[in-house]
């Protein structure tokens, strides 16, 4: 049996679209903003480590080696943190122990600093070490970290000789740091927090409003069709057995029978269920019975869904032109392979054609191939004579 | 012609069993012995063996009345004994509780076959009845023809085949699920779409015959998955399949 595939553009546009751009949630970027917060406190006081050093012009190397540590240290600890999106601890032991303590006591013992001007710039480091170590420490370690830093900086100012009024000054500067940036972080995340779950609620909301619109339409179908017909029936007077009320009885079944599919799994699929559902709509009242079955259908592009509409629509419209059966199948699932495509089939037992001596019809190409080509799917035909015909679509392609 | 082939139905739907009874007065293979609206009320009391297919029965028409309305089938006239019919149609979900896998197989214990029916394809109940041992699925809405192609089929010994009953196997993603060759995959999943065995066949590029041999052998995957405790009775009938099928 030949397979019918004629060439289709395959628009990759939609795929995109269908990957939504990642928002970080409200406590992400609580977090983000912490990074880049202590990223800009450590700038600063590298800045004051460039000049310093630069403006000394210190004889030994040592003052070099010691800002190179620590400018490397510092992208260590931010690089990491920006690209995983939060601080690792490792790195950030690794920036309390070298820049926070090694450094100036390296720098008061060989350094050649032996006034407080001169590791000064050093001492400074800490600042910015202890505000990372206390949002990105457990409790008991930060504290643990914040105690070391403080000891190891009043042994460094006591040992250059520093006055005990720079020295308390900045050793609250430690502290303080280290303090109102756990308070800025653990008000950002508590906010972060609240906002994401006020965006869930609203999220739910508005699934729980999409459901009840849902529900109201198929209320208001089945008033018009369902409820309809069996109130007329009851009420008596026209023969139940009459070919047309046993057609539109038969009709109304099927559209309860695909109701109670499309709605048996809780999965959101509104958009692509309602675009099927309306082609076969579009064809039931004219003499074509459809066997419709459904089985976890995934969330897809309003566009895509529309598409897969109108492409079903003139399947089944060729089914009910050419097959002469008055019956098509439509099936409609999820990809099994797939990342959340879709595949439909519709199919017919009439008696098909040859595709090779065919040319297909504006509606197979135009709507069908096209249409599907136009958002990225695909469509194929595959018939032999006397084999009826299978027409496939794919999204994505 | 072939011998009359006797037909149960357990349906609590009784619309539905007065229709099935006049549809199926038009089709001389087949007689409608009995109905009832659940299972115990058709079985009665244990099978007697004295007594021949349809006795009591006299006629379909009045069969279906008397056992709906009496509650103990055919048999109403005789007192409460059933004599098996070839095969039962058993409506997948009874109003009285009763689970579909239980219902199916105190039927298969009196030797029926039985065909599940259904107004809507509740794919999680499929596939337990053909577990259990049903031998075939159909939803309410098919034409005579089908319904009584079907049967037949089940009654000699064949295994009836449906849409609806391959689109359940090709989508079932429970746990439980048998492994399927690809080839039985894809057999399965085109006679789901609709289409023909023939024209699934010559999709694969195999025979008709040996697509059926695909399609019987999933539903036999899942008759073995689900079948401990009955394997004697099992036995039994596939011998019985195997001499038919020789035939």
């Amino acid at each position: 049996m030949a397979v019918l595939s004629l060439p289709v553009r395959h628009i990759r546009a939609l795929r995109g679209t269908a990957k939504a751009t990642a928002v970080g949630s409200g406590l992400q970027r609580a977090q983000s903003f912490m990074i880049v917060a202590t990223l800009l406190y450590r700038a600063s006081h590298l800045t004051v480590g460039v000049l310093a050093v630069a403006q000394h012009r210190p004889r030994l190397p040592l003052q070099y080696a010691g800002l190179a540590v620590a400018l490397a240290v510092s992208a260590l600890v931010h690089g990491t943190a920006w690209r995983r999106g939060w601080f690792e601890r490792r790195s950030v032991w690794a920036d309390l122990l070298v820049t926070g303590c090694v450094l100036p006591l390296v720098l008061c013992a060989w350094g050649g600093a032996r006034e407080p001007a001169t590791i000064g710039w050093a001492m400074l480091l800490g600042g910015s070490a202890s505000a990372v170590a206390s949002i990105a420490l457990d409790r008991l370690h930060a504290l643990a970290v914040i105690g070391l830093l403080v000891v190891t900086h009043f042994a460094g100012y006591q040992a250059v000789g520093a006055s005990p009024a720079v020295i308390v000054g900045h050793l609250n500067s430690l502290v303080a740091s280290a303090a109102m940036t756990w308070v800025f972080k653990w008000y950002l995340c508590r906010q972060g927090r609240l906002l994401d779950e006020a965006n869930a609620r609203a999220l739910a909301a508005e699934a729980h409003k999409a459901r009840y619109a849902e529900r109201l339409e198929h209320h208001r179908a089945l008033h018009d069709t369902v409820l309809a017909t069996l109130t007329t029936l009851a009420a008596g007077g026209v023969d139940a057995n009459a070919p047309e009320v046993r057609e539109r009885c038969a009709r109304e079944a099927a559209y309860l029978r695909r109701l109670i599919q499309r709605t048996a799994d809780e999965v959101h699929h509104r958009e692509i269920g309602a675009a099927l559902e309306e082609a076969v709509g579009s064809v039931e009242g004219l003499q074509l019975r459809v066997t419709a079955q459904y089985h976890e259908l995934p969330q897809v592009p309003p566009e895509a869904a529309a598409a897969m509409g109108d492409a079903v629509r003139e399947a089944l419209n060729n089914v009910r032109r050419h097959a002469g059966t008055g019956h098509a199948y439509l099936t409609a699932t999820g990809d099994p392979d797939g990342h959340g495509g879709v595949v439909v089939t519709v199919v017919d037992r009439g008696p098909g054609f040859d595709p090779d001596r065919y040319e297909p019809g504006l509606g197979l190409r135009l709507s069908v191939h096209d249409r599907m080509a136009e958002v990225g799917g695909r469509a194929s035909v595959d018939t032999a004579p006397g084999e009826g015909v299978r027409v496939e679509l794919r999204w994505p392609g | 012609m072939a011998r009359v082939i006797t037909v149960a139905v357990v349906d609590d739907d009784r619309m539905l069993l007065d229709g099935l009874q006049a549809w199926l007065g038009k089709v001389p293979e087949l007689r409608l012995v009995a109905t009832a609206a659940t299972v115990t009320e058709l079985l009665g009391a244990p099978p007697d063996g004295r007594l021949p297919y349809g006795s009591g029965g006299s006629g379909s028409g009045s069969v279906s009345r008397s056992g709906v309305g009496i509650g103990n089938g055919l048999n109403g006239l005789n007192g409460p004994v059933y004599v098996p019919a070839d095969v039962v149609l058993l409506d997948l979900v009874l109003r009285d509780g009763s689970a579909p896998a239980d219902n199916i197989r105190r039927l298969l214990r009196t030797g029926s076959r039985v065909l599940m029916i259904s107004t809507v394809p509740d794919r999680s109940r499929i596939i337990e009845a053909i577990r259990a041992g049903a031998d075939g699925y159909l939803t309410k809405d098919h034409d005579l023809p089908t319904l009584v192609a079907a049967v037949k089929d089940l009654a000699a010994g064949r295994s009836a085949h449906s849409v609806e009953l391959a689109f359940a196997c090709a989508h079932d993603n429970s746990p439980a699920r048998p492994q399927l060759s690809p080839r039985e995959r894809q057999i399965l999943l085109d006679y789901a779409s609709g289409l023909t065995l023939k024209s699934a066949a010559r999709r694969a590029g195999i025979t008709v015959h040996t697509a059926k041999d695909y399609l019987d052998r999933v539903k036999a995957k899942y008759q073995q998955a689900g079948r401990p405790t009955y394997t004697k009775l099992d036995l039994a009938r596939r011998v019985r399949e195997d001499s038919l099928d020789g035939g």
